[in-house]
């Protein structure tokens, strides 16, 4: 699935504090199957949470979201999140979500301009993120452009696949 | 099956088949890890290899595809963190204090996306088995790579390991670091971490009096000899209290073999200790589930909510000393109050 970073992303706020663990999001230890996960998915933090978020949602986080185990993490994209937007990010989920790509945003200073529930409109183009409600705003750190462009192909994957298939094409 | 199949038909050399144990164990056990390489690995502890002076660290499953097709990877480059270490080893393992009581006083990413280059008087008195157990933690303090300096601790660890040439590295002279923290480990406590999360630190007598039903040594940070060493000369001649599940794991068939020829298991087992076979399962539910308001204390990696079982149960984390300890007190307890022999 290829993102358009460029695209703006507006959505409702699900907003968690600091050092949210992978095992909490992806607490396939006890639930091995998606099915079963998606129901279970950051309960440790907020037990509302898997009942009541809409694919579309957006979830902003303070610092290292993501720490601990390195998890591929898809039931975050499954469940419909939109965009995560975070103080800082574990570079292993970080990594992940670019792989993915489930569109995450560094954004030092976003905590302090939204609430839970509140709306957030994201422009990576322009760089900032907005509450929608007050008018509040945040800088957004920007990717070098290799990265951009992992997003652009939809994922690490694919972007491997379409240079294999360039390097192996000419050689017959 | 499938596994079986791929390896044989690309002709993989090194395919570690039915033996149980942590990959990060039997990487340095076998000697595929060598100071000077970068290596990466489809787990975030593999950051640990930076105790051989290797720059090693974990990577996702689509950076690992990217990896065998192509032999590159993107990284971004990062930033330095000069933790100096210093004062005198005690005759017992304190790596896990050493990285809890930092986690406690700087956060649980104080090294984020950062190099860590752990230098300074401790240095060369830390073990092999001590120094993996810090490099392993890089994680937990969010760190990219976590190193120790090539020394002779590195070389003699090496030299029945591999015969393959390998390089050295060492900071230049004029070295620049975005941080600098000292560390007199002389003054630090006991550290114990409390639920939820590994930066959540305080000396032992924090927690003291605090009834458990399951202590716990084992996983890539302290499933190692020194670790299980410790444990069996605490243990010889007393018991582990009644209703404590006492489980010790050793990190792999090979630590598993020392430890028997050592004796460990013997006087372990004759104290009440249970073995499970090397792996991770002990840092997970798989080995010594905890039920609803049961209380374990580990040294293993991580105590997150649910990490072993029940979301309801409490995780405490500390070296295999404290550990020890409990088992015997049967709540957490100074070592110092059970062990006048240190």
């Amino acid at each position: 699935m290829k993102f358009d970073l460029n695209q703006t992303i507006t959505g409702r706020v699900w907003k968690f504090g600091d050092s949210v663990d992978s095992d909490s999001i992806n607490p396939y230890y006890i639930y091995p199957d998606m099915k079963d996960m998606v129901h279970h998915t950051l309960e440790a933090f907020r037990p509302e949470f898997p009942k009541e978020v809409k694919p579309g949602d957006i979830i902003v986080a303070g610092r290292n979201f993501g720490c601990g185990s390195h998890r591929p993490g898809p039931v975050l994209r499954v469940i419909g999140i939109a965009a995560i937007l975070v103080e800082s990010a574990s570079r292993l989920f970080l990594r992940n979500n670019i792989a993915l790509p489930l569109p995450i945003f560094i954004v030092p200073g976003i905590t302090a301009i939204i609430d839970d529930g509140q709306t957030l409109e994201v422009n990576y183009n322009k760089g900032i993120a907005t509450n929608v409600t007050t008018g509040a705003t945040a800088a957004m750190r920007k990717y070098p452009a290799m990265i951009e462009h992992i997003f652009a192909c939809g994922g690490l994957p694919q972007l491997a696949r379409e240079r294999y298939l360039k390097e192996n094409s000419t050689a017959d | 099956m499938q596994i079986r199949k791929q390896v044989a038909k690309l002709g993989i050399e090194h395919f570690v088949d039915a033996e149980p144990g942590i990959s990060h164990q039997m990487m340095v056990d076998r000697g595929y890890a060598r100071p000077g390489e970068l290596v990466v690995g489809n787990d975030s502890h593999t950051v640990g290899y930076g105790a051989l002076n290797v720059g090693s660290t974990g990577i996702t499953r689509a950076d690992m595809l990217y990896t065998l097709l192509f032999g590159e990877l993107w990284f971004q480059v990062p930033g330095s963190i000069k933790l100096v270490l210093n004062g005198k080893q005690p005759n017992y393992p304190i790596a896990k204090d050493i990285i809890l009581h930092l986690a406690g006083l700087y956060g649980d990413d104080f090294a984020q996306n950062s190099s860590i280059e752990f230098t300074g008087s401790l240095v060369p008195q830390l073990s092999m088995d001590s120094r993996m157990c810090l490099s392993t933690h890089g994680v937990e303090v969010a760190a990219k790579f976590a190193m120790f300096p090539f020394d002779e601790v590195t070389d003699e660890y090496l030299k029945d390991k591999t015969d393959h040439p390998y390089e050295p590295i060492a900071a230049d002279a004029d070295a620049v670091y975005d941080r600098e923290i000292v560390l007199n480990v002389d003054e630090m406590p006991f550290a114990v971490a409390k639920p939820h999360h590994f930066g959540n630190v305080f000396p032992v007598s924090d927690s003291a009096g605090i009834k458990v039903d399951q202590a716990q040594i084992g996983s890539c940070a302290n499933g190692r000899l020194e670790d299980i060493e410790i444990a069996a000369r605490m243990m010889k001649g007393r018991k582990v209290a009644k209703g404590v599940r006492f489980v010790i794991s050793p990190a792999s068939q090979m630590i598993y073999l020392q430890c028997i020829k050592a004796g460990y298991i013997e006087t372990l087992l004759e104290a009440g200790v249970q073995f499970v076979t090397p792996g991770c399962g002990i840092c997970q539910p798989k080995v010594g589930y905890m039920a609803e308001g049961e209380v374990c204390i580990t040294a293993t990696t991580r105590n997150f909510k649910g990490r072993k079982g029940s979301q309801k149960a409490d995780i405490y984390l500390a070296g295999p000393l404290t550990v020890t300890a409990a088992a015997v007190a049967g709540r957490i307890i100074d070592p110092r109050e059970v062990f006048d022999e240190i």
